[in-house]
């Protein structure tokens, strides 16, 4: 700590800030202003020098410089018109790798060159130098990245694309008002290069595709349709009050019973002793589940045994609230035997009536459902079902109620439920859980009442029905059938359906007829029909053939396009209608509707997928944490740190503040478990909010979450490369080229090298020509990220040695610490982590692969943006507003 | 008996739901059907519960009734739990010192889900699987059957998480239901198939016409570019289509004419040996009649509720599972080992008629284009390490037989102490080191001609087999 300090304030001088006094002098926002007086783009300057990147012509001087002279001096002998080994001459190789024919014999040399495999070590004469090895290297790698750029430009791109596979499930979601995961059964999506999931040219069809969402589209459509008359439901009550009185009732009996039985056994022991025990023991085995019922109100507990409840109540109006109550201690649960009585389709309304009696300042009471089932000794599983666990927040003497609703179809179940004379193998579950930061000792819950009621339907039909099949008044099943398509089309395609579509679907409906009983069932195979079509699973499908000059999307398109932007699904009623009338791409229109897609509770999925896919962070089931070093790995830790960057994006956008947040911040968006991790008090609760930060040099921004740490570690320790590689890759959108073939790997049974700390072996590696030019790019950024662990959290010392966090970039700028990283990027690289999350927004936003051909756009977007002050909900209205998005 | 009929047939993958057989997950089968004159090549295995019985060297049963053989990989010598193998040494292969790591400190009763898959289902709470060796190669030759796999067991059905009654989990980790009753096997996997599935079948075919038509009216709108993206979802439509053709052919076609002189359709596990000869023959008859070339069998859940206990009886013990319990009673270990005996004669019985059995086309005998493997996922009594494993055939797919491999250091008299003494042991730390038996998995799906070079998470196959 003192350390870092006394780095800040070296820092600081260095920056020409003024050392001021112990605290102050932290001041992440001058670093900011310093930054942005440096920014090209707030110049206005035509081209930074952050873009230039990469060039798009063939260098051919090097060519000439570099390459040519060792291969006229040390390669021709072999490899040219007296000999040619290998079949592979030096002396007709075309220098231009973005257009030549000789793309392969150049990965060829770069990989002898990199594998120091030629020039071959029995021919010393022609021997080379590790530094023209070096420049050899580099001149091909960033030759071979070009071209890669070029070809893909040959390939040519296009929004066109299917849904991804979160995308299809939310659609079909918002398609048909249910809220399961329908999507399991897709294979994965693989990533682009930028990290995206939905980027065109990656998203393939298979047939295995194409069947799977023929078998989803059908299924998802049962389910949300219902034949006959509403089931009737299994209603389970719990009521302390009841059983309080059953319980008292027992215990009269019992004791009468117990009286009498003294009596009795009294004469019975002298007679015979043993016998006498035995039967003792016999009667006093507990029938049923025995249950303590607290009445807070008399401060008396009353015991109920063998308490048996019912599961066909009809009537399951709530009684008043009562002082006769169930007490659920911190990390306990009330477990409740189902039998086999739950039904296996439709949905379960799970209501527990409860408060919190005792209530702490600094302690939070929530409850989770989870179901189990144990089917024999050792074949057990147990799963929580809740969406999320629900506050409790009412003291006990004003209970609230809390319901969850859970679609029973769509949880882990005990296979074996349905099997005869099976006994407790058939069991299932339902546990309520007091999820709580205070233990056993803490804040209790007091239950008075729960209900369990599956199937559970508001009405019947259910709405999902209704929304399929509306009542229409015609009595012929043919248009009623008919106008259900056309609505269900319109839905389903975003766009209105012509007349000889509808008639070859009919068509279809007609054939199917004689095979169904009724006209809804042969109608959901051809909506299964339509869901497996292109127009429901490929989006931003209008691009006209062959038009020179870029056109304007259509407005249809366009609510699409913003969609699945925002909604990651397909538009609503409302986007429809307004396209339909031509009306979305008014200025007017489009800015009122974005902010409304932003406010609704869709726009959640935006933060969710764009962060993990920016970041990565779906890497983290990769990881696996070595409990040896760091214990168990908790799934509340686990979940907390890949939410933690989505909330902090969450908390810019909402707030439209500025993207340089990501970078560093005064506050961290964290909950209780991460405050813990971070070493920072007084945050209670599971739910994440703002927390200012007192002490700013060890979190704020993205870079140094839990999260990201994490993913960037191999589970151990902290793995400066993957730390190195996504900065460069996520943050500053500059990637390292990618490692040669064959890359030596580090020997780890060398006990020289054992001996060597981490940044030791990497500088060794370093040493290596043929992995030099990439790793000294890579390795600093990483290294500066050494005083966070694995797992993110700080650390001073490793091994008993104090962390060295220091390192230098190639262009020899210093970086001590993160803290040092963070300072760099703000003041001396603002525009490039700038431009980087436009580029990267802006490929998701379009769902493909951006090039040279979007530089400019892209450039132009960045300058924009900078000028508003680099607020990101700016940057999504700027994205919908530019040409890259509104036009083909 | 709680038996009941879990249906399978291939007409149900058109269905999409209710699948006995798993969808054929077939990228480039279309590639894949030459004019048939190749040799099929077909895997199976049998899965039994409880291990087998390992009694210490110090026991006096050890000489006799220790499963594993003794001696080197070529002279080794079986004990009399094994002895029935014995004609049959120069088909064989039996394995040591193999087993999945995710597993070996569960309890041996949670373990049989893992057994083909290999996948980390731990001992409590979330429970997810992942795809089994026999339902990767069905992906791969699923098509150029009737049945792209068929899955047996004595339980029947699914079972629990944990408690699995089926040794195939499709490729969403999800349990493939086992059919249990052999007359109702025997008709599902050789009579005609019925009107339902003609039905199901046009019904598709009309909906892949209409999807045609309309896709291309659609293609017409783009650009060319992006006619290159539609193509594809075209060339997918098509592939299913060439699917859907060949699912009509098994539709059309009448029933197998198979030799059902062997079998006893109506056996239940009562009839403990006729039982599990016939449900040995029914997978020698998908075999011959080229019905399948993907089978599994499991033999008995672990633990000892259900039908599949009876299974002793065939040797006039009572209790599978007890016998387990009772090693050291009187003659524990020897009943243990004569119940053993019996699984290895049966497994032996089925490798005989497969060697006896010219290959239809003349290349070889079946037994020479199969590889049959047998065994558990515990070595003895909770004990998840040391999978006994015996494996046969396959000598045209590169394996060599008539050996015994040892793999992993330390354990090379096959101790497996757990159980014995407490039942503390199956989750001690492990004093001897064993090879993953996923590797296994890769070279066998290598050797059918499945391009893999891991499986669930394991790189490369196992040297030396």
């Amino acid at each position: 700590m003192i350390k870092n300090h006394f780095f800040l304030l070296a820092l600081f001088s260095v920056s020409g800030l003024g050392v001021g006094e112990e605290q102050k002098e932290i001041s992440w926002e001058s670093l900011r202003e310093e930054g942005k007086k440096r920014s090209s783009y707030l110049k206005g300057e035509e081209e930074s020098k952050v873009l230039k990147v990469l060039g798009t012509k063939p260098d051919l001087e090097g060519f000439k410089d570099v390459m040519q002279p060792i291969f006229k001096s040390n390669c021709i002998n072999c490899h040219g018109p007296k000999k040619s080994k290998g079949g592979f001459r030096v002396d007709e190789l075309s220098g231009d790798l973005l257009h030549g024919p000789h793309i392969n014999e150049w990965l060829d040399i770069y990989e002898v060159l990199s594998n120091e495999e030629m020039p071959p070590d029995d021919k010393p004469k022609y021997a080379i130098k590790d530094s023209v090895r070096g420049d050899m290297i580099d001149w091909i790698g960033l030759e071979m990245k070009k071209a890669a750029e070029a070809r893909k430009n040959e390939a040519g791109h296009s929004s066109f694309r299917r849904m991804t596979k979160y995308e299809y499930n939310y659609a079909l979601q918002d398609l048909l008002g249910l809220p399961y995961n329908f999507a399991a059964d897709l294979p994965p999506e693989s990533t682009s290069e930028d990290g995206f999931k939905n980027s065109s040219q990656l998203l393939q069809m298979s047939a295995m595709q194409f069947e799977a969402y023929r078998n989803i589209g059908l299924r998802a459509l049962l389910k949300a349709t219902v034949r006959g008359d509403q089931p009737e439901p299994v209603n389970f009550v719990l009521s302390m009050e009841e059983l309080a009185l059953k319980g008292s009732e027992q215990e009269r009996q019992r004791l009468a019973e117990e009286a009498k039985q003294a009596a009795e056994n009294k004469e019975k022991e002298e007679k015979d002793q043993k016998k006498g025990d035995k039967k003792k023991k016999k009667k006093k085995k507990k029938r049923g589940p025995e249950m303590s019922i607290l009445n807070y109100a008399l401060k008396k507990n009353v015991k109920t045994e063998n308490w048996g409840w019912s599961f066909d109540r009809k009537d399951l109006t709530m009684p008043s609230p009562s002082s006769n109550v169930y007490v659920l201690h911190g990390g306990k649960n009330l477990k409740l035997n189902m039998e086999n009585r739950l039904p296996d389709e439709g949905i379960m309304r799970i209501r527990v009536r409860a408060g919190i009696e005792g209530k702490m300042a600094n302690q939070y009471s929530s409850l989770r459902i989870g179901i189990s089932a144990q089917t024999s000794n050792n074949a057990n599983f147990s799963a929580t079902i809740s969406h999320r666990d629900m506050p409790v927040s009412s003291p006990h003497t004003e209970p609230e109620v809390i319901e969850f609703f859970i679609p029973l179809s769509e949880i882990p179940r005990n296979p074996l439920k349905n099997e005869k004379g099976k006994g407790r193998m058939v069991n299932e579950f339902i546990s309520i859980y007091h999820i709580s930061n205070g233990g056993s000792h803490g804040q209790k819950v007091y239950l008075d009442y729960l209900d369990i009621s599956g199937p559970f339907y508001e009405e019947w039909p259910p709405k999902s029905h209704r929304r399929l099949f509306p009542k229409y008044s015609e009595a012929d099943e043919y248009l009623r059938g008919k106008n259900s398509l056309v609505s269900f089309m319109t839905k389903a395609w975003r766009r209105p359906v012509t007349e000889p579509e509808l008639e070859k679907f009919m068509g279809l409906y007609e054939t199917y007829r004689p095979e169904f009983n009724n006209m809804e069932d042969a109608m959901l195979e051809v909506m299964a029909t339509v869901l497996a079509t292109p127009d429901f699973l490929y989006i931003n499908r209008e691009s006209r053939r062959e038009e020179k000059q870029p056109q304007k999307v259509s407005d249809l398109d366009l609510a699409s396009r913003l969609s699945f932007f925002l909604w990651s699904s397909i538009p609503d009623e409302e986007l429809i209608d307004l396209a339909k009338a031509n009306r979305l791409s008014e200025t007017e229109t489009l800015r009122a509707q974005v902010h409304r897609m932003l406010q609704d509770d869709r726009a959640d999925r935006f933060s969710l997928n764009f962060v993990e896919q920016w970041l990565g962070l779906d890497g983290i089931d990769n990881i696996s944490v070595d409990r040896k070093t760091h214990g168990p790995y908790s799934s509340s830790l686990k979940e907390a740190s890949l939410h933690e960057p989505i909330a902090h994006f969450n908390e810019v956008l909402s707030k439209n503040l500025s993207v340089l947040d990501f970078i560093q911040s005064d506050y961290v968006m964290i909950n209780q478990t991460l405050a813990h991790h971070y070493g920072i008090s007084e945050v209670h609760g599971p739910h994440f909010r703002r927390v200012e930060l007192n002490d700013k040099t060890q979190r704020g921004g993205l870079m140094t979450t839990a999260g990201v740490m994490t993913v960037n570690s191999d589970g151990k320790d902290s793995h400066p490369l993957k730390r190195g590689v996504w900065i460069l890759e996520r943050f500053l959108n500059d990637p390292p080229p990618p490692p040669p073939p064959n890359v030596p790997e580090v020997d780890l049974t060398d006990p020289e090298i054992l001996k060597m700390t981490l940044k030791e072996r990497m500088a060794d590696h370093r040493n290596n020509p043929a992995c030099l030019s990439c790793h000294q790019k890579i390795d600093p950024w990483g290294i500066a990220f050494e005083n966070y662990n694995a797992l993110g959290k700080f650390r001073t010392e490793i091994k008993g040695k104090d962390v060295d966090a220091t390192s230098e970039l190639h262009n020899k700028q210093k970086l001590a610490g993160a803290l040092g990283l963070k300072s760099y990027l703000l003041t001396e690289r603002q525009d490039q982590f700038v431009r980087a999350i436009v580029h990267k927004m802006v490929s998701y936003a379009l769902g493909r692969h951006l090039s040279f051909k979007d530089n400019q756009a892209v450039d132009a977007l960045a300058s924009e943006f900078r000028k508003k002050d680099d607020r990101l909900k700016d940057l999504v209205s700027l994205i919908i507003t530019s040409d890259l998005f509104m036009m083909n | 008996m709680n038996q009941k009929r879990h249906h399978f047939s291939r007409k149900n993958f058109l269905v999409g739901s209710g699948l006995a057989l798993s969808l054929p997950w077939l990228e480039t089968y279309a590639g894949s059907q030459k004019s048939q004159p190749e040799t099929p090549k077909r895997f199976f295995s049998v899965y039994h519960p409880d291990g087998v019985g390992l009694p210490l060297k110090k026991d006096p049963a050890w000489k006799d009734w220790s499963w594993f053989p003794r001696g080197g990989e070529h002279d080794f010598e079986l004990t009399k739990v094994l002895d029935v193998l014995e004609p049959l040494r120069s088909e064989i292969t039996i394995y040591s010192g193999l087993s999945h790591p995710a597993a070996r400190k569960v309890h041996g009763h949670s373990n049989a889900d893992q057994y083909l898959t290999a996948a980390a289902i731990g001992g409590h709470g979330p429970y997810k699987n992942s795809i089994s060796v026999d339902q990767v190669y069905a992906e791969k030759v699923g098509e150029l059957t009737r049945h792209a796999s068929v899955v047996l067991s004595t339980n029947g059905g699914t079972g629990a998480p944990r408690g699995t009654y089926t040794s195939s989990f499709n490729r969403a980790g999800r349990p493939i239901p086992g059919m249990n009753q052999p007359k109702q096997i025997f008709d599902s996997l050789f009579m005609a198939s019925g009107k339902d599935a003609v039905e199901r079948l046009a019904r598709s075919k009309s909906a892949l016409d209409l999807i045609m038509d309309n896709t291309r009216a659609m293609k017409k709108r783009l650009s060319s570019h992006d006619q290159r993206t539609i193509e594809q979802y075209l060339d997918a439509v098509r592939d299913t289509e060439v699917k859907l053709a060949k699912a009509q052919k098994w539709v059309d076609a009448p029933a197998v004419q198979v030799d059902s002189k062997d079998c006893h359709l109506e056996a239940s596990p009562k009839e403990a040996k006729q039982y599990v000869q016939t449900m040995y023959e029914l997978v020698y008859l998908s075999f011959l009649s080229d019905s399948t070339r993907s089978a599994t069998y499991n033999m008995g859940r672990e633990n000892g509720e259900g039908p599949h206990d009876l299974l002793s009886k065939a040797v006039g013990l009572g209790g599978a599972h007890g016998l387990t319990h009772n090693v050291k009673k009187p003659n524990g270990w020897k009943n243990l080992g004569i119940y053993n005996r019996f699984q290895a004669e049966e497994f032996g019985r089925f490798v005989q008629k497969l060697k006896d059995t010219p290959e239809p086309n003349g290349d070889g005998n079946l037994l020479d284009n199969t590889f049959a493997m047998h065994g558990s996922a515990s070595s003895s009594f909770h004990l998840s390490r040391n999978y006994p494993i015996i494996s046969a055939g396959g000598s045209n797919l590169g394996f060599r037989n008539g050996r015994y491999l040892k793999f992993g250091h330390g354990n090379e008299d096959n101790q497996a102490g757990a159980g014995i003494a407490s039942d503390k042991g199956w989750r001690s730390d492990a004093k001897h080191t064993e090879e993953p038996l996923a590797h296994l998995f890769v070279t066998i799906l290598q050797r059918l001609g499945v391009e893999v070079d891991e499986f669930a998470g394991y790189k490369g196959g196992l040297s030396r087999v």
